[in-house]
């Protein structure tokens, strides 16, 4: 996903007067981004759209206090990830769909220490390059944590300690989300599981 | 043979791997295969393909956006109604000060903003915008008179005398700015047609 995110100074500033034109042109910029970080962290397109409603609600109503120190995207991208992050822990869905992954999984937490047996068994070859369908249904198949955590990580490139400060968690709870959500992916594509 | 774990792939691909783990994954085929298996899922997160969202939510968050500039207005309206009590206090305990404010002056800019008024109620925004220029100007310019009425609203009785010049000149402050406002809404007005 490649989506040119620079938007000129003088729209920023117009949208900072209150321009309703601007802040729609701004809108338009970043309602794509917007909505595949909500998107692939929630699954769901209506709680995605929702998501991306309450971002831009927000932009509006702050986008005074946005005082140009970083590009926008990295402002606004703030705001979409607190309000996902926010649905999630508000989501009672949440914690079945979990159980439901946890007993799919096994051992599932155990298993983050387990790369090293797949040593001389029938594991991914280092060309077998999983179709990239099978991974965005297996991505699909995690749960809403461990999606979040995943893609705020190796995609938006949040950092062990900024993922733990937003979810209010530990470090250690980041690190090991994103360790087990590789080992079931990796598994998963193994087995063929997404396809 | 004990292999990388993949918290320890994680870690050389974060480059913050132990010792034994840079040297294992140096000598071990299939630990260096699956750290390029944990490369390659993420180049292709990357790359999944942008969806986009079925319905356009902008007018949802544009007319949510209006509703609370509608509500600021409001709450200006009942600011300004609290300034106008204020100078009315003014003028009524005048007698007891011991110099008299410019009551001619104050007087003059006072009906002055009142006629102002009543030609902003025949322009009254109805929340249809036909230019985003001139919404933010108007909430611009409202914004900057209800921090005059805040300022207005604060002076009681027994401040007036002290800053008799300041409340002429937060009236004509006002004044200038509802001049504004009200240009503003007339070159609206004359747009649409009203």
């Amino acid at each position: 996903m490649t989506i040119s995110l620079a938007v000129p100074d003088i729209l920023v500033a117009r949208a900072k007067s209150g321009d309703l034109e601007a802040l729609e042109a701004l809108y338009r910029a970043f309602e794509t981004p917007v909505y595949n970080l909500a998107l692939r962290v929630l699954r769901r397109p209506e709680d995605a759209e929702d998501v991306l409603q309450e971002t831009f609600l927000e932009v509006v109503r702050s986008i005074k206090q946005y005082r140009g120190e970083g590009h926008l995207w990295g402002w606004i991208r703030q705001i979409a990830t607190s309000k996902a992050l926010m649905r999630i822990r508000h989501d009672r869905v949440r914690e079945t769909e979990e159980f439901h992954e946890e007993s799919a999984a096994g051992a599932g937490a155990g298993e983050a220490a387990g790369v090293g047996v797949r040593a001389g068994s029938g594991g991914m070859s280092p060309g077998a390059v999983p179709a990239q369908i099978d991974l965005e249904r297996a991505f699909e198949q995690l749960s809403e944590t461990s999606r979040a955590v995943v893609w705020l990580h190796d995609v938006e490139g949040y950092t062990h300690e900024e993922i733990a400060e937003r979810m209010g968690k530990t470090v250690s709870f980041s690190k090991s989300q994103l360790a087990r959500a590789h080992v079931r992916l990796r598994r998963m594509l193994d087995e063929g599981v997404a396809r | 043979m004990m292999h990388c774990t993949m918290d320890d792939v994680l870690a050389l691909a974060a480059g913050e791997a132990s010792a034994w783990a840079r040297q294992h994954v140096a000598g071990c085929a299939a630990c260096r295969a699956e750290l390029e298996a944990l490369y390659q899922r993420v180049a292709q997160l990357k790359a999944l393909p942008a969806r986009r969202p079925a319905r356009d939510r902008w007018p949802a968050v544009r007319d949510a956006a209006l509703v609370e500039r509608r509500r600021r207005r409001e709450r200006w309206g009942v600011s300004g109604l609290a300034a106008a009590a204020a100078l009315a206090g003014l003028l009524v305990f005048r007698p007891f000060w011991t110099k008299s404010v410019d009551a001619a002056e104050l007087a003059r800019v006072k009906e002055e903003s009142a006629t102002l008024e009543q030609q902003l109620g025949r322009y009254d925004s109805d929340g249809r915008v036909t230019s985003g220029r001139s919404a933010a100007l108007a909430a611009a310019l409202e914004d900057r008179i209800a921090v005059i009425d805040g300022e207005l609203a604060q002076v009681g009785p027994s401040e007036a005398q002290a800053r008799s010049a300041d409340l002429v000149n937060l009236w004509q402050q006002r004044v200038d700015l509802m001049e504004q406002l009200v240009s503003v809404r007339v070159t609206r007005a004359a747009y649409v047609g009203l």
